[in-house]
């Protein structure tokens, strides 16, 4: 645990120059450029007139966002490696895919809220079981367990011909508000960007409450934490509970508006993606998932007709996550954001970091 | 009667290939504490270089051969300009061997033109023996999973490198005092992990298709097994393996196959809750 | 010191994010500017027609995809070169499914949405058409040809099929294993997806009707590698004729497993209706020796026109290892494009789906590899002339020798 503080933080003279630098100059980047970025979102569709194709674009980057930020929630927020959110955003895919194939139901007020539900329940279930328990669990053992469960979910899912096996579930029924259908374009659009605006406010409020403050605290020494008394696994499993929640909406959001949810949407694959996209962006910030997605998912548009680096572009991308781990885990932000604002300022500071 | 061991046969079969994985996983993860996300992707190179020697004309037993001293080289490269920084914590170290391995494996797909490729087994068809057919290949990859565990014991328990290895396994600071480069060590050890795992990849090459995946399929399994058997030991994993391997090849013939695949993991995973120590203990982890 | 450090790390943070939006820039005018994209070389008033191949370029599929996509090229080639349909030329874009559903979904997205194509022919295995009718014909609002052999039952509106359906492959080879061949115990060891599930079920009608025994029916997971709990059963149960759906990746080891436990050698017959020519690509050709299929065209059939066609398309790609045959839907896709070209002909170039489906929905073509083909009106698909072969190994290639044919065979669905 002290070692991972250690890789986490710069070395000291360097924190106190850059300190003086940024709390003197810019001590409250990280509003602005949620700012930026949330003016941007909101003029898109207008700037992008009729290419529907790139509102669609768009649109999957918002969704995906949702499952880089619930990434986020466990990892940069409070420690927990997790490499199966995708686990619990395939779930609530299919769970309402289903219930608009057996049950004929796709109301936006019925099926959102399902879909949180059934990410919370499901991650609940494996925060009790991975977490809780007698002894505390090693952060190998937590890793390892959310993979497993996402890999075996995947393979379970493959085999199992109610929810289409390896087809996956098609033609899923259009997302409905009464009588109005959500088709890909600028009203989709819209939708997504309403949810991903709530859910990050949010989680930018439980980020700065007194909870926020407990995660704070667990991320930076979790033995210190607990000797304070805090029952620090149960904090892990209820933040771990609402990422999940998180990923659920996200992917009913997905499983609408493509159309298609497959046993690929809750593996590994999509799990270490979101991976990507929150240390690309900047771990612990919630703005830097979003941008991390962003980056990534437009790179790849419009890398992918690029013949010379089609085939490459995954390779760099790899490239790209080990460049990010071995040299700045902070991500993208961190190269502009500091360290206090990242992990949350919380009233007075007594000395000058 | 034949039946029972033609699936003793098989399963054995199957756990060799799991064991001559898992081993050089589990030795890395018990000497340096961290869990090598690549080690699927060392499997595929072993594999691929023995496409790349057949394909090229030359003896694919030469690719046999060659295959772990690449990976050992390999491992050394990465080991001491990658790896080494990621022994202070292990969960960098897992998000860092997991992007080497994207990278390989991405870049073996474009080498490969997302094709799969079949090799062909050099020794190929069957034996037969009281009456059942025995696969030549099968019976080998035991073989030679069976000499590379007695060579491994030996070298650890009668060598005095071996001891040397097993100091520092059990305690890394005095080893250091004692004189021990314990850097030298986990060098060679990650090297050494590498290739057992390209020995691996070249053994199975001919049974399952060359394509850019063939080593994700194992990694769940191999890191159940190690943690299920125990890190910290050489037996342990060993034992894990042969554990997950026997499951995952006896299963089918009970359930359908559908269902067992995913069984073995939930059933692993399980044992790992309440036993998280695994079965074989000693050790750092 | 220190100051000189602060600038260059801020400068340095600033110009990294400068340079990534620049390549990013740089890429989006790559991007839209190239592209698998084949443009024709003269232009007409009212546009070119633009077609959509949407297939497995990489992975499991791939040897089929790449085929299908060859043959698309080298159709449109020779209908450009006739001058276009009614004077249009047609513009041929490619998107690649990577035999992967979750992928194709996005990628026959940017076909409909970004390329605005008039019809999208592809899609191979029957888990990928699922995937991409939804985003082709609901969606999309756009025609959609499906060109390989699958299990039948797709009668959606705007979606032609121009492969062989189950009536067409198994009401004749069947009765043949049986009958004539006289190997009556039959194993289906089957992928777990659709199409074979649907398939077995209808073979498993026609195996009993003419006197057969279905010993063991099982489904696995695609990428399955060990079959030695298959190949116990099949030596069990002394089955006699296996008649196979796995397909690739589990394909592979399951074929070579099966060859080795000595089945064929001890007279056992394997039958798989996707086999043809194109499969030596996928593992060496003792392995299918003797094998039994049944498709609408093989390389060895004495027909003119199916020999000047593979002579135009060996000088069109010489050397290629993906060939012109029918178990890779690569006949299928000709057909489809013929098909397309005969519709949009009698409706005098308006490329509007619905005008384009009634014309299809009666369109004959005369020729084709393997013979000619007529759409049976309203019921999406077409009769077409089959053929059951025998795989025979010829100095490590295979050649599917023609035991009997049947014309103009009624698809019989819908």
């Amino acid at each position: 645990m002290l070692n991972e503080v250690e890789l986490d933080m710069p070395s000291a003279p360097v924190q106190r120059r850059r300190r003086t630098r940024v709390a003197f100059a810019s001590g409250r980047l990280l509003p602005i450029i949620e700012g930026v970025a949330f003016v941007v979102a909101v003029i898109l569709p207008f700037a992008l007139g009729d290419r529907t194709d790139l509102i669609t674009l768009a649109t999957n980057v918002l969704i995906l966002s949702l499952l880089a930020i619930s990434f986020d929630l466990c990892w940069g927020l409070s420690g927990i490696m997790s490499f199966g959110q995708a686990l619990f955003f395939g779930v609530a895919g299919y769970a309402i895919a289903l219930v608009g194939r057996d049950l004929d139901f796709s109301e936006l007020w019925g099926t959102l809220p399902l879909a949180m539900l059934t990410g919370l329940v499901l991650a609940a279930l494996f925060a009790a079981f991975l977490l809780l328990g007698r002894k505390p669990p090693t952060t190998i053992f937590v890793a390892l367990g959310t993979l497993t469960g996402s890999y075996a979910a995947e393979r379970l899912v493959s085999g199992w011909q109610y929810v289409g096996a390896g087809n996956g579930l098609s033609s899923v029924k259009l997302l409905k508000l009464g009588d109005y259908e959500f088709v890909e374009g600028p009203a989709f659009y819209c939708l997504a960007l309403t949810v991903l605006t709530l859910v990050y406010a949010g989680a930018r409020y439980l980020k700065r409450s007194q909870l926020g403050l407990v995660l704070a605290g667990m991320r930076q020494n979790e033995e210190r934490l607990a000797f304070f008394g805090y029952r620090v696994q149960l904090f892990k499993a209820l933040v771990f509970s609402l990422a999940g929640m998180v990923a659920g909406l996200g992917g009913a959001l997905y499983s609408y508006h493509q159309g298609f949810i497959g046993p690929g949407n809750m593996g590994p694959g999509l799990s270490t993606t979101a991976v990507i996209y929150c240390l690309f962006g900047g771990s612990g910030t919630l703005i830097g998932p979003v941008l991390g997605t962003a980056a990534v998912e437009v790179l790849s548009y419009v890398l992918a007709d690029v013949d010379a680096i089609k085939q490459f572009w995954p390779v760099i991308l790899g490239l790209v996550l080990l460049g990010v781990v071995m040299f700045q885990p902070k991500g993208i932000l961190g190269l502009i954001v500091s360290d206090r604002e990242r992990i949350g300022s919380y009233g007075l500071c007594r000395r000058k970091d | 009667m034949a039946i029972g061991i033609k699936l003793a046969f098989d399963i054995l079969a199957f756990t060799s290939v799991m064991v001559l994985i898992v081993l050089g996983l589990g030795v890395i993860a018990s000497m340096m504490g961290i869990f090598n996300f690549a080690h699927g992707e060392f499997v595929l190179l072993g594999a691929y270089t023995v496409y790349l020697f057949e394909s090229s004309g030359l003896s694919a037993w030469a690719g046999i051969v060659a295959a772990p001293i690449v990976l050992a080289l390999v491992g050394l490269v990465l080991e001491r300009f990658i790896i080494r920084r990621f022994y202070a914590a292990p969960i960098i170290a897992m998000l860092g061997t997991y992007a080497i391995g994207l990278v390989i494996r991405e870049t073996v797909r474009g080498l490969l033109g997302g094709h799969y490729k079949s090799v062909n087994e050099p020794l190929p068809g069957a034996f037969t023996l009281l009456g059942i057919d025995f696969s030549i290949w099968r019976a080998l990859i035991i073989v030679v999973t069976l000499l590379v565990i007695a060579g491994t014991w030996l070298f650890l328990a009668r060598t005095s490198a071996g001891l040397q290895i097993r100091g520092s396994l059990e305690n890394p600071m005095l080893a250091r005092a004692s004189g021990i480069s314990t850097t030298r060590l986990y060098a060679l050890t990650f090297a050494f992990g590498s290739a057992l795992a390209g020995l691996a990849g070249a053994l199975i090459v001919p049974l399952y298709q060359l394509s850019a995946d063939i080593g994700t399929r194992f990694l769940v399994q191999a890191f159940l097994s190690v943690m299920l058997g125990g890190v910290g030991t050489f037996e342990g994993p060993v034992l894990g393996a042969a554990l997950v391997g026997t499951t995952a090849a006896g299963l089918p013939w009970f359930v359908i196959p559908v269902l067992a695949d995913p069984l073995v993991f939930v059933l692993a995973l399980l044992i790992v809750k309440f036993r998280p120590q695994g079965f074989i203990t000693q050790g750092r982890l | 010191m220190s100051e000189e450090r602060r600038e260059k790390n801020r400068g340095f943070g600033r110009r990294r994010l400068m340079g990534a939006s620049a390549l990013g820039a740089a890429g989006w005018v790559a991007g839209t500017a190239g592209g698998w994209l084949l443009a024709p070389k003269w232009a007409h008033a009212a546009g070119p027609i633009k077609m959509g191949i949407a297939t497995d370029i990489t992975g499991a599929i791939a040897p089929s995809g790449n085929a299908n996509w060859q043959v698309a090229q080298f159709a449109v080639e020779q209908i450009n070169k006739g001058g276009g349909i009614v004077g249009r030329p047609i513009e041929l874009y490619l998107e690649d499914t990577a035999s992967d559903p979750k992928i194709a979904v996005g990628n026959v997205r940017k076909l409909i949405q970004e390329r605005k194509v008039d019809v999208v022919l592809g899609g191979i295995t029957s888990a990928m058409r699922q995937a991409i009718k939804d985003p082709i014909v609901n969606r999309g609002r756009t025609l959609y040809i499906y060109p390989q052999l699958y299990e039948g039952q797709e009668c959606t509106k705007n979606l032609f099929c121009t492969g062989p359906t189950p009536a067409q492959q198994c009401d004749k080879l069947i009765p043949y294993l049986i009958q004539t061949v006289g190997k009556k115990r039959f194993a289906m060891p089957s992928a777990n997806y659709v199409w074979p599930q649907l398939l077995n079920k209808y073979a498993r009608k026609v195996i009993e009707a003419n006197g057969g025994e279905v010993v063991f029916e099982e489904y696995y997971p695609l990428d399955q590698a060990e079959y030695s709990a298959t190949i116990g059963k099949i030596r069990d149960g002394k089955v006699d004729v296996v008649f196979n759906t796995v397909i690739p990746p589990g394909l592979q080891p399951f074929v070579k497993q099966l060859y080795e436990s000595g089945f064929q050698k001890n007279g056992g017959v394997l039958s798989c209706v996707y086999y043809d020519e194109n499969l030596l690509n996928y593992h060496p050709a003792q392995e299918m020796e003797g094998l039994y299929s049944c498709l609408d065209y093989f390389q060895s059939i004495d027909d003119p026109f199916s020999k000047q066609l593979q002579v135009d398309y060996a000088k069109k790609f010489p050397d290629t290892k993906y060939l012109f045959t029918a178990g890779s839907a690569a006949t299928g896709m000709y057909r489809g494009v013929k098909f397309y070209e005969a519709a949009v002909k009698a409706t005098n170039g308006d490329v509007a789906r619905d005008a384009v489906a009634a014309a299809m929905d009666k369109a004959k073509i005369d020729q084709g590899p393997g013979g000619g083909a007529e759409m049976v009106p309203g019921k999406m698909h077409c009769k077409m002339n089959m053929y059951i072969a025998q795989c025979k190994v010829d100095a490590g290639k295979t050649r599917y020798d023609v035991i009997s044919s049947d014309k103009m065979v009624d698809p019989k669905e819908c």
